[in-house]
């Protein structure tokens, strides 16, 4: 971009659009952009302190718009760049409930250390949360996702799982390209990790 | 649904047993009963812009029944039909009320801070959350507020701190929704200018949700 166009708050709005934009489950922590920001915060803000001091002092009315100016440019910076890491959070939460309380390693790159401090956390408070259901009983609230059309579900493998251990006992050996007829509530776990395909 | 075939190995005085340390009322509830209230309560849940009253009692009951069905259904032949209808509505069930959590989870990470400040207002048999609910939204609420700080708001100039007011996210009461009279209910005010309506059991109405969230509250009409 030209720099003569360049406004205040464009990268901040920059950030935004970039997130929205990208179809990955979470693209990496724009660090540089997320620095670039607060940079400009801080110059726009000490700029405005200086003049602040000159407008008290000489009483001169013709700083006043630019004041307000600054002042709007930076609500807009800081709005945006909370924008960004707010909805990169809820990126994050998604993959508390799509993968569990570890993060897949190929995902985990993307994150900066707060991010995945930050899903430490919630993974906890949540996992603390559903055990203390119904006076200690507890429910799994990241399963059932889906109302439920059948008891049973056809499903392909897509990888050479091992064996896997049903509820009542009996033990089927998950080879990669096999169907199975199960139970959808013990295997949803394993079609949601993309082990498992339901198919018809 | 067909909730009147859910429970047929139990019968009430059993359940009874169960639970005879909750309150007479609440001992006579049939099964059925609770299972209605829990699935209206999701319903509403599922509909109204914000949270609303948290029916726990309601849910522990419906719990024990599932484990109390759950430890019935053990004797039973794997391949009797009965076995194969009864397996299907717990599974029902147990999504019902994983929905009707999820929803108030969803909604406590939304309005975090809104709740616990309402919350705060309220006495103590007027909250909204459930005690464990209530822990999760202050954890949230801190874990998030944790994260602003270290990656943005602790390098920005003093004065852009303080403004966490600001931040606030708010449930728009005053969005539409659909609603089912329970019961007739005379002159509901509708609209700015103290138009008045009545409702008719059993009619359905598009409203603003603000206008009938006491109507929702006290049972007299449900959310659809």
């Amino acid at each position: 971009m030209a720099k003569s166009n360049k406004m205040f708050a464009d990268k901040a709005f920059e950030l935004v659009k970039e997130l929205e934009r990208s179809s990955q489950t979470i693209p990496p922590f724009d660090d540089d952009g997320v620095r670039q920001v607060l940079e400009e915060i801080k110059a726009i803000f000490e700029e405005n302190c200086a003049q602040a001091a000159n407008y008290s002092t000489s009483g001169d009315r013709t700083l006043w718009p630019l004041l307000n100016f600054r002042h709007a440019a930076l609500q807009r910076n800081k709005r945006c760049l909370l924008t960004y890491l707010y909805k990169r959070l809820l990126r994050i939460k998604a993959l508390r409930w799509e993968f569990g309380p570890i993060i897949p390693a190929d995902i985990k790159t993307s994150l900066c250390e707060p991010e995945v401090n930050f899903f430490n956390t919630y993974s906890k408070s949540l996992a603390s949360y559903m055990r203390s259901i119904g006076d200690g009983q507890g429910i799994d609230l990241t399963g059932d996702l889906r109302p439920p059309k059948s008891l049973y579900i056809e499903v392909r493998c897509l990888e050479d799982y091992g064996k896997f251990e049903l509820e009542d006992g009996e033990v089927i050996y998950l080879k990669k390209n096999s169907q199975h007829y199960l139970p959808r509530a013990q295997v949803e776990t394993l079609v949601r990790q993309g082990i498992l395909q339901h198919i018809a | 649904m067909s909730e009147g075939d859910i429970i047929p190995p139990l019968s009430d005085t059993e359940q009874n047993e169960d639970f005879d340390d909750e309150v007479d009322e609440e001992e006579l509830i049939t099964a059925q009963k609770v299972l209605e209230i829990v699935e209206t309560a999701w319903k509403n849940e599922l509909c109204a812009p914000e949270i609303l009253q948290h029916q726990t009692d309601m849910l522990e009951l419906m719990l024990g029944q599932v484990a109390h069905m759950e430890e019935n259904m053990k004797d039973l032949d794997k391949n009797d039909f009965r076995f194969i209808v009864h397996q299907m509505e717990l599974e029902r069930i147990r999504y019902v009320m994983a929905s009707y959590l999820r929803c108030r989870l969803q909604k406590i990470e939304t309005y975090t801070r809104h709740i616990l400040n309402e919350e705060e207002t309220r006495e103590v048999a007027e909250k909204r959350l459930s005690p464990e609910e209530f822990k999760y939204a202050q954890e949230f609420a801190e874990n998030v507020e944790q994260y602003f700080q270290q990656v943005a708001l602790q390098y920005m100039p003093n004065m852009q701190r303080a403004e966490a007011e600001q931040r606030i996210v708010r449930p728009n009461l005053m969005s539409h929704v659909f609603i089912k009279a329970n019961v007739d209910v005379p002159s509901v005010v509708v609209g700015v200018d103290d138009e008045e309506v009545d409702l008719t059991a059993g009619s359905q109405h598009i409203i603003p949700y603000q206008l009938v969230s006491d109507l929702i509250y006290k049972n007299q009409a449900q959310l659809i």
